[in-house]
């Protein structure tokens, strides 16, 4: 392509009052482009007429529009992206409503992000996207709730469907209970178990091919092109992408021996209390006599650190549930329950409350702390302190019930047994439950095409569960969609750029197959990187890991921002204009900038900042570029990193940190201090904490003076 | 720490007494932090914790029967109203009374109150005899087929001295209002409100039925009464015993004739008034408007209110069978009415209750407080001004 650039700068929204727009138009024809135009509304009729006819003659194939936010006027400023390269420079919300007006420095920013907009452009490529022939089937991994509900909805969106179920029925775990929690309004009774009409549904669906008796041999490929092995002679299917709802197991009850399980035979598991429910009566295993006081042991095992240290969300309605079978079997009998806390959100509180009026006493209390033993009268005798009391309790039991957690199935088997450089198994965050970014993307995993629903996903209710398999679904067709037109998945949907690897000059450090965080690459057998365009999720973590700076995308590179670093104008040391690099994530950090010009606060004019697809994708020899150039200082944004990490691409946030500790080399080797840079990690609603860091590091700077290099 | 055995089948019992929302209770402590007993010092506020008390019913545990626990439960229920569970509070403390009344434990200082009912119909020791005579030298008409309304008089202001102005008041205010009314006189009883409080169903069965069968046999269709508490039981336990009847406060039957014109206010007597709203008035029967309205008919009267008015009205300390126990001078909820009334600036405090009354005088008195702040009926600061 060759390029013709169109500069576009809008003097509206106060860029005008603020910038000498002519003179920036000067700066943009210091370049070589096809033309400068100036409008006064930009976004109106007559300015978005001007760039099209541009566009339409020929006289422009890439566009700069120098106005506002790339996040705002989104519809105005949209262009073909397979013939035109377009760039958003923001010179109203970073540059006009965070500087004075009229001021040279103000000026010289704008100038600046001027220049670095042309060189990102010139940097650029028009897209060549990765477009193979493609499969959309959707395989779901669970013929319970959840996957059951997932194989509908995409069937019923007209996508074929492999269910695959490990047992020789559909149904799960629900098909072993007696009856549900209340499912309907006035959230006061007891539900039937409906998940046989979901069954009939799914195996009357011509869309849907129910495998059962069948698991995972192995899935080999990547979304649109996995080539996925059953057991049992299942045979090997492609698939466009798959929905894992392994759903859970309960907490081994073998280790509660404190709660008497195993030591009493009456001291049983909530889900052999649902059996016998289901079986048809309640018995106390010891002698099959039908128990008339049964107490309940919530979170036994639960929120216990030496146990499951989380809550299982339903065990307090399960509990509620079978205390009422308990009083179902005989309006006489007495229930217990004995809790930590009563956890019934949604309507359950409803629920919770007709249990209570039903005559069912509670009784709070540390539960990892109920001591059992045998009793005198009735068959168990429970002791606690009852802390509404403010004294112990005794009471006895014909039945204890242990509400026993929830544990997700992959946790000691892969399920999926990925044939993937970073192993067969999801990569898990805590529990054992799939690391997703889960605050903003439930459904997502790190394995892109492999989206997570129900119980394997977290604990959750039955009805939740079938939700789940409804989003997980709608996040499976995307996906097989997507990957068909050689677009990428959230978070950078649409993105038609892949990693391009110039691979002669790989030395098979294997950086980029460990730091990917979605497993993008499989290796061969001497270490060089197998790239899989469809798994990837375009962050660039992998350009930032390359030492040799191999990695590429047609649009973001290397190259580019160590371009657009170098097209800063640095002026002298004698100036005292210190010049600050910002290395800033695109996904929080960013749009938190613009809420600084929005909300009109000011920073030290000295920094230009440069959008990053993540913090990962920093290449650490942009810093050495930028120092070596008489930068005096470099600041980097992004995202909160560690257990409750806010970073899109699950790691980029903290391995840019890692790398951060590698810095100390380079400048050693440049005899420069450390404190030129920093790094800070800001979330989308900080705002107000970016000029604060950003004059604090400007004394900081002034007290370390000028970078020597300047004029080198 | 002694283990304690829950008893459960006693619980059962609890509720089969009338506590039938004790299991509703979810322990919160809402209804603790709301009653008046925290506003004061003593053994009663130390001893009587409401949600504390309910968790004992629940498990059918022993040690809450005394008179500083269970029976300091003055029945104004401040918690009732701000239970998120909708818990009947004040139900679940009658059914925990209930249990002891049945078996006769209740506190000795309210065995002659129980006495003086069965044998006299009246709480206060007073000869049946002398139920009406208050009414010398009033010429008060007896209730007839021809009398619209039944005026019904408190036991309280049939027998006490002091209260005795109050039923004076009343019909001395009716009378100038041109309202028709009549009472029956010795063969009624005591309405039966707070002994039911108190957990003596069997007693007040008998009362309720007593006076049932007479109001029934005269024919009575509307009824005046001078106490709230009256108003409750005549409104909310006499239909189930097959006494229905259109009640209404007495200042209900004031305002409305003020608001008519039917009676004429002077104002002599008018200036500054507080105003105190009875428990059983405003959150039992919901009357907050028809006492003020009352007032401020009355040229040149002006309404201070006090802090804590309305719903949120601290209780004198006379229901739920307080009336009748003692609680120590520094202890008592009238004390913080009557500085909350005097730091208003007002010289007189009205209300309209008789055990408001007797309550708010008493403390008055004690804390010689009496050269400062006069304690009125509404229906005497009406009666002064005709």
């Amino acid at each position: 392509m060759d390029q013709k650039i169109g500069v576009y700068i809008c003097s509206g929204c106060g860029i005008g009052e603020a910038i000498d727009c002519q003179a920036l138009g000067s700066v943009a024809e210091e370049f070589s482009i096809a033309k400068v135009d100036h409008s006064e509304m930009l976004c109106g009729v007559t300015g978005i007429e001007t760039i099209n006819s541009d566009i339409a003659s020929g006289a422009v194939n890439c566009v700069v529009i120098a106005a506002c936010s790339g996040r705002v006027k989104t519809g105005e400023f949209c262009f073909d992206p397979m013939t035109v390269i377009s760039e958003r420079l923001n010179i109203r919300e970073h540059v006009a409503w965070c500087q004075p007006a009229g001021a040279e420095d103000t000026q010289m920013m704008a100038d600046d992000y001027m220049r670095m907009a042309i060189t990102r452009v010139q940097k650029t490529t028009l897209p060549k996207p990765y477009l193979e022939e493609l499969d959309k089937t959707v395989l779901v991994i669970g013929g319970g709730v959840s996957g059951l509900q997932a194989a509908l909805e995409a069937a019923k969106a007209d996508y074929k469907v492999i269910l695959a179920e490990k047992e020789a029925s559909l149904g799960g775990q629900m098909l072993n209970w007696y009856k549900n929690t209340p499912t309907q309004a006035p959230y006061q009774e007891l539900s039937e178990i409906s998940v046989q009409a979901t069954i009939d549904e799914v195996t009357s669906n011509p869309n849907i091919t129910v495998k059962t008796n069948v698991t995972i041999e192995k899935i080999a490929g990547a979304p649109g092109m996995f080539d996925v092995t059953f057991s049992n002679g299942g045979g090997t299917n492609r698939i466009g992408s798959i929905v894992l709802a392994a759903g859970w197991k309960p907490y081994d009850a073998s280790k509660l021996e404190s709660l008497g399980f195993g030591k009493f035979p009456d001291v049983i598991t909530n889900v052999q209390m649902e059996e016998m429910a289901k079986a048809g009566a309640i018995a106390c295993p010891s002698d099959g006599s039908a128990p008339s006081v049964v107490a309940f042991i919530q979170c036994a095992g639960s929120r216990d650190q030496d146990h499951l240290p989380y809550c299982s969300a339903v065990c307090c309605r399960v509990s509620l549930k079978q205390a009422l079978y308990v009083k179902e079997q005989n309006e006489e009998n007495k229930a217990i329950v004995f809790y930590k806390d009563m956890r019934t959100p949604e309507q359950a509180e409803e629920f919770y409350k007709q249990v209570q009026k039903n005559g069912v006493v509670f009784v709070k209390t540390d539960t990892s702390k109920v001591t059992i033993s045998e009793g005198s009268e009735r068959k168990l005798s429970i002791e606690t302190m009852d802390e509404l009391l403010g004294e112990p309790i005794q009471i006895e039991a014909d039945l204890v019930v242990l509400a026993t957690g929830m544990q997700p199935a992959t946790l000691d088997d892969p399920i999926l047994n990925l044939e993937y450089r970073q192993g067969p198994a999801m990569p898990q965050l805590k529990y054992g439950f799939p690391d997703s970014h889960f605050i903003c993307f439930p459904y997502e995993t790190r394995r892109t095409g492999i989206y997570a629903a129900g119980c394997v996903r977290q604990p959750m209710t039955a009805s939740r569960a079938a939700n789940d398999g409804t989003g997980a679904a709608l996040k499976a067709i995307q996906c097989v969609e997507m990957a068909s037109q050689g677009k990428a998945v959230h978070p950078r949907a649409g993105d038609m750029s892949y990693p391009d690897l110039f691979i002669q000059r790989c030395t098979q450090c294997k950086r980029c197959t460990e730091e990917c965080p979605f497993g993008m690459y499989n290796e061969d057998v001497k270490g060089t990187p197998l790239p899989h365009p469809t798994r990837c999720r375009r962050c660039a973590i992998c350009m930032g890991s390359c030492p040799e700076r191999i990695i590429s995308f047609n649009n973001y590179s290397v190259d580019m921002i160590g371009s657009m670093i170098k097209s800063v104008n640095v002026p002298d040391e004698y100036d005292e204009k210190p010049r600050v690099i910002g290395f800033i994530c695109e996904n929080d950090a960013f749009p938190s900038l613009d809420m600084v010009g929005i909300n009109k606060l000011n920073y030290p004019p000295w920094f230009r900042f440069i959008p990053l697809r993540c913090l990962g994708s920093l290449n650490l020899v942009w810093i050495a570029d930028a120092l070596s150039k008489g930068i005096d200082g470099i600041v980097l944004f992004g995202c909160k990193f560690g257990d409750d990490y806010q970073c899109h691409f699950i790691q980029g946030s903290e391995l840019a940190n890692t790398r951060m500790t590698k810095i100390k080399e380079t400048l050693d080797r440049l005899v420069l201090e450390s404190d030129r840079i920093r790094f800070e990690q800001i979330s989308i609603d900080q705002y107000e904490r970016i000029p604060a860091i950003l004059e604090e590091f400007t004394q900081r700077l002034e007290e370390l003076g000028p970078n020597p290099y300047k004029g080198f | 720490m002694e283990t304690k055995i829950p008893f459960l089948e006693v619980s059962d019992a609890i509720v089969m007494s009338g506590a039938e929302t004790l299991y509703w209770c979810m322990q919160c402590g809402l209804c603790t932090g709301t009653c008046p007993w925290r506003l004061v010092p003593g053994e009663a506020s130390e001893q009587f914790n409401v949600r504390l008390v309910q968790r004992m019913g629940q498990l059918g545990l022993e040690g809450f029967e005394s008179e500083n626990c269970l029976f300091a439960c003055t029945t104004c229920r401040a918690c009732v109203d701000r239970c998120p569970r909708g818990v009947d509070i004040i139900g679940n403390i009658r059914g925990m009374r209930a249990m002891l009344a049945e078996v006769g434990t209740i506190p000795p200082s309210l065995k002659p109150i129980a006495g003086s009912l069965h044998s006299q119909g009246n709480p206060w020791s007073g000869p049946r005899e002398k139920r009406t005579e208050w009414t010398e030298g009033l010429d008060v008409p007896a209730f007839s087929a021809d009398t619209e309304y039944l005026l019904f008089v408190c036991c309280t202001s049939c027998y006490d001295i002091r209260s005795r102005k109050i039923a004076k008041a009343v019909v001395t205010s009716l009378r100038a209002a041109g309202i028709s009314f009549g009472i029956v006189g010795a063969e009624e009883s005591c309405c039966g409100e707070s002994i039911r409080k108190i957990g003596d169903e069997a007693l007040f069965s008998k009362l309720a039925e007593s006076n049932i069968n007479l109001y029934n046999g005269k024919g009575v269709k509307k009824i005046i009464v001078t106490s709230p508490h009256c108003l409750y039981t005549f409104n909310n336990e006499y239909p189930e015993l097959g006494g229905e009847y259109e009640v209404y406060h007495y200042t209900e039957i004031l305002a409305q004739a003020a608001a008519e014109g039917k009676i004429s206010l002077s104002g002599k007597m008018a200036g500054e008034v507080v105003m105190h709203d009875p428990c059983y008035l405003g959150r039992h029967n919901d009357i907050y408007d028809a006492p003020r309205n009352l007032i401020t008919s009355i040229p040149g009267a002006d309404i201070k209110e006090l802090a804590r008015n309305r719903k949120n009205s601290v209780c004198c300390g006379g229901g739920g069978g307080r009336v009748w126990m003692e609680t120590k001078a520094g202890e008592r909820f009238a004390e913080l009415r009557i500085t909350e009334a005097i730091e208003s600036g007002a010289k007189t405090l009205v209300t309209s209750c008789p055990y408001c009354i007797t309550m708010l005088e008493d403390s008055c008195n004690v804390m010689g407080k009496q050269s400062e702040l006069k304690v009125m009926d509404l229906s005497e600061l009406v009666a002064e001004n005709l």
